[in-house]
């Protein structure tokens, strides 16, 4: 069983995500600001801790920044700054995800889930020569199996060849026309919007949140990639 | 140093020293030009004082014998012999040949033939060279010394002295008008006689000879002493007047202090100073030439007693010019530190004088001008222009000057013409550009003509206050939505806890219907509520352009792929089909990825709101003219009612009702955010036709 630390100072929210967590089968402890939240890291066993970013006292990015100090308990931001600088500020000093208010509380969970199962599955799976992998993302060339923190996904095999592509070059983008080039290895003739319809269902299969991709990404305009790192 | 500088000690002491060392300069300085006159001979004899003497004295030998001779002769009466007598002592007291103070001079005379006739201080029948080393000799005509009452204009010797024997041929030089071949009485023709004489070595008697022997010689003694002591003291002077020209000025409250001599007008300073110099000057060289070449004279008449007291009175006065020099020269010190050397002239004061009047004058002129009505001024202008012309031709008639002056006039007035000309294209320029929108633009006043020059003042203030009220709003307008950021954050985490409650009470078991139904609003309103305030967020945000923008080349062919990607089934859900068109390549624009795709996003997101079901939406890509087009075509379900405008503002929907989803912010966030990227956003209703045009600019 593990234990989750939440901190927020709006006592109802706590509430709710210790109902929902609970009935996931996960122990809460909870706290209402920075300060709470350091003593209660201490004091306890945590696995993983959901943070408020606005809270009294001690911020969540101050509180993030001290517990890396002595920790690498994963990290989930709550925020209701939705901007991207706030996101890239609370990632680069030691978040390990975020979620942004309003949350939907399913988004929560999985994103809980995801988070321990990487914390927790020590050094994760071989990397053998026909594994890919990208963050949560794994796939065995062999068994043509994809994996998304170690559950298996179900994909066409069109979508195992752009994943394949894509998770081949970390980080680089590629156009429709070459997606659809190398996959069907057909020159492309307006057809990319196939390709673009294709991405959209890889990406609600391995994304939690496919509005708001962390690792499949959209480059308006460019193409598509797989991010580097994976966040 | 400062406080010495400023010392009033001080100046006293360095103008009393300073007084002191010029009066003693001044009376060496007499002295010893007295000696200097004497330095140029070795030897007294030389001397032209000498020379003089002995002149004088030759001539009362001569008369002395005269008179001798005149009294040894017969038929004289009572009268003339007493008259002579006395005569004779006179000569002999100038001759110191009575009494016992013996004279040096010494001499005798003789007849042509060489026979002595007469002599005095000379041994009888001795040789009076044997007496003397140097011998003078004269000649004179007996008879002319007593000829008539008291003594003739006596000429007798005319002999050099260097001359030793009085020759027939020189008496022209000197006795021309009584040649002795022609007696002007009708007495015996003249006897000559000759006169040798000298003086006896070395100078011992008491006589004017030693005298002035014995003077020559304490003369020249003393020049070199004189001299040093005249040089040493005016050199302290000299020292004393430049510590007072140093500390001139230095009061003890530091700065320069100006006196009331220092603030009078220099011209005026000097004149007096000068007008007092002048006569001091002239007074003091007159008396200097007396005190040093009329010694002898003092002393001859007997007022020796008196000459200290020349020396004195003249020293006195070359003091006092001295130290009106210096005061004259410590004004001009004190002046010059003060920087007020040229400005505290006359001249100065009254060149500035007249520039201020000739400034208030012109500026009266100008105030004058100025005020006429434009009109007005226009009509003078060009009578002026007129008279001057007939003027020109009146005078110029009669001369070739004429068509030079007229050409002078006309290219006057050409000038004058251009002047305005160039004033007023500066003005249309300004209003151009205000009108087109610059705020910014100020038009350069600089030499322009006066009525211009206030056209475009009003033109520049009306900016500068058209700019603040802009500046104004969009200062408010970020203040509005940095209070829309702050509110929309504050409504999220109610908002959070709205969605988590709705949410668990969906998972509960509710056996009521019409619970399952109230919950099933609440969720649907509270996702509403979610949208509504991300997009409100979104829509200030946009609209203030707080939001920064990174351009990029993005190829618009593939961001319709990936949008037409993204919304395929939300489309086919709504049986809407899309056509698109675009140019055979890729198209690029430069724009920011992101920002563009919200743009489209929207666009779409109203054509599956709004569009009605079943019909066909077109997508159309053009390009030209370096801008890129996209156009969003539609059918609109409702019928738009609200005119093309009010679509963007905000919160303005296709139908009044607000019963549909959407927040009717989409618009007005595609429009905002065209806009940041350097786009132009349109939209066109043509009856349900909803047309939504974008054009960026194109990217090489």
């Amino acid at each position: 069983m593990y234990t989750i630390l939440i901190c927020d100072d709006d006592r109802d929210i706590v509430s709710a995500l210790e109902i929902y967590l609970t009935s996931e089968g996960y122990r809460t402890i909870s706290a209402s600001n920075g300060r709470q939240a350091i003593q209660a890291a201490q004091e306890n066993e945590v696995h993983l801790i959901l943070m408020d970013v606005m809270m009294p006292e001690l911020d969540g990015i101050r509180a993030t920044a001290r517990l890396r100090e002595g920790s690498n308990v994963p990290i989930i931001l709550l925020t209701a700054k939705s901007e991207d600088s706030d996101k890239i500020l609370g990632l680069n000093i030691g978040a390990d995800d975020y979620i942004t208010k309003p949350f939907n509380p399913l988004e929560v969970i999985a994103r809980v889930k995801s988070q321990l199962r990487r914390y927790t599955a020590l050094g994760g799976a071989d990397k053998g020569p026909g594994l890919l992998s990208v963050g949560p993302i794994a796939m065995e060339d062999a068994s043509k199996q994809v994996t998304v923190d170690g559950s298996p996904v179900a994909l066409t095999p069109i979508e195992y060849n752009i994943l394949k592509l894509l998770l081949s070059h970390p980080g680089q983008v590629f156009s429709s026309a070459q997606i659809y080039e190398q996959v069907w290895n057909d020159p492309a003739y307006g057809s990319e919007n196939t390709v673009a319809v294709h991405i959209r269902h890889l990406r609600e299969k391995i994304e939690i949140n496919p509005a708001e991709p962390r690792y499949l990404k959209v480059v308006w305009g460019l193409g598509y990639k797989i991010e580097k790192g994976g966040n | 140093m400062k406080r010495l500088q400023s010392s009033a000690l001080g100046k006293g002491i360095a103008w009393g020293l300073m007084l002191v060392f010029l009066f003693l300069g001044a009376q060496l300085g007499l002295t010893a030009l007295r000696s200097a006159r004497w330095m140029p001979y070795s030897d007294v004899r030389q001397t032209w004082e000498f020379q003089s003497l002995l002149r004088n004295k030759e001539d009362s030998v001569a008369a002395l014998f005269s008179v001798n001779q005149r009294l040894e002769s017969e038929g004289l009466n009572y009268m003339e012999r007493q008259q002579l007598t006395a005569q004779l002592e006179e000569l002999r007291e100038e001759l110191w040949m009575n009494g016992g103070e013996k004279g040096s001079f010494c001499f005798t005379v003789r007849d042509l033939e060489g026979e002595e006739v007469f002599s005095w201080g000379v041994e009888q029948g001795q040789d009076i060279s044997q007496a003397v080393d140097t011998v003078y000799y004269a000649w004179f005509e007996l008879g002319h010394f007593y000829a008539e009452e008291g003594y003739p204009a006596q000429e007798a010797e005319a002999g050099p002295d260097g001359a030793p024997l009085p020759s027939e041929e020189d008496p022209g030089a000197a006795g021309g008008e009584e040649d002795p071949a022609q007696p002007d009485s009708g007495e015996a023709a003249p006897v000559r006689y000759v006169i040798e004489c000298g003086v006896t070595q070395p100078f011992t008697g008491q006589d004017e000879l030693s005298w002035l022997y014995q003077s020559f010689l304490n003369e020249r003694n003393a020049f070199p002493s004189r001299m040093g002591g005249t040089v040493l003291c005016l050199a302290l002077a000299a020292v004393c007047l430049c510590w007072i020209l140093w500390s001139a000025g230095h009061g003890t409250e530091g700065g320069i202090v100006l006196t009331w001599q220092d603030n009078l007008f220099l011209e005026a300073y000097l004149l007096v100073l000068g007008g007092c110099i002048a006569p001091t000057v002239a007074v003091g060289a007159v008396s200097a030439t007396e005190a040093a070449y009329r010694f002898e004279y003092y002393a001859d008449i007997g007022m020796r007693e008196y000459f200290p007291w020349i020396l004195l009175g003249t020293a006195a006065l070359y003091t006092l010019f001295g130290a009106l020099c210096a005061l004259m020269l410590r004004t001009l010190a004190v002046r010059f530190k003060a920087r007020t050397l040229v400005r505290s002239t006359l001249l100065c004061r009254v060149l500035i004088w007249l520039g201020n009047c000739a400034a208030r004058l012109w500026q009266m002129g100008l105030e004058l001008a100025r005020s006429l009505p434009f009109i007005w001024k226009t009509i003078l202008l060009f009578c002026a222009y007129c008279i001057t012309g007939a003027w020109m031709y009146e005078i110029g008639r009669y001369s070739d000057g004429f068509l030079f002056l007229w050409l002078l006039l006309q290219l006057a007035a050409f000038l004058f013409l251009c002047w305005w000309a160039i004033g007023f294209q500066r003005l249309r320029k300004g209003s151009r550009a205000i009108a087109a929108g610059e705020l910014s633009y100020q038009i350069d006043t600089h030499r322009m003509f006066h009525d211009l020059r206030l056209h475009a003042e009003d033109l520049n203030n009306i900016s500068v206050g058209m700019r603040s009220a802009v500046d104004q709003q969009m200062k408010s307008e970020r203040f509005k939505a940095e209070l829309i950021t702050n509110v929309s954050h504050d409504l999220k985490t109610p908002l959070t806890s709205i969605i988590n409650y709705v949410n668990l009470l969906q998972s509960t078991q509710q056996t009521d219907p019409k619970a399952v139904e109230y919950i099933e609003v609440l969720d649907r309103k509270s996702q509403r509520l979610k949208k509504l305030t991300e997009d409100l967020v979104e829509a200030s945000k946009a609209s203030t352009g707080t939001l920064s923008v990174n351009r990029e080349k993005i190829g618009m062919g593939q961001l319709i792929d990936q949008a037409l990607g993204e919304y395929g089934e939300r489309l086919e859900a709504q049986r809407l089909s899309v056509i698109t068109t675009l140019p055979e390549e890729e198209t690029f624009v430069c724009a920011d990825g992101r920002h563009l795709w919200r743009v489209i996003d929207n666009l779409l997101s109203n054509c599956c709101k709004y569009a009605m079901e079943g019909t066909r939406v077109y997508l159309e890509l053009t390009r030209g003219h370096g801008q890129v087009t996209l156009s969003v075509k539609n059918i609109s379900r409702e019928a738009l009612n609200v005119p093309p405008e009010r679509l963007m503002e905000r919160f303005v929907r296709g139908e009044e009702s607000r019963t549909t989803e959407g927040s009717g912010l989409g618009l007005s966030i595609a429009r905002s955010l065209t806009e940041i990227q350097g786009g132009s956003f349109e939209l066109v209703v043509d009856g349900d036709l909803f047309k939504a045009i974008v054009t960026m600019p194109q990217s090489a």
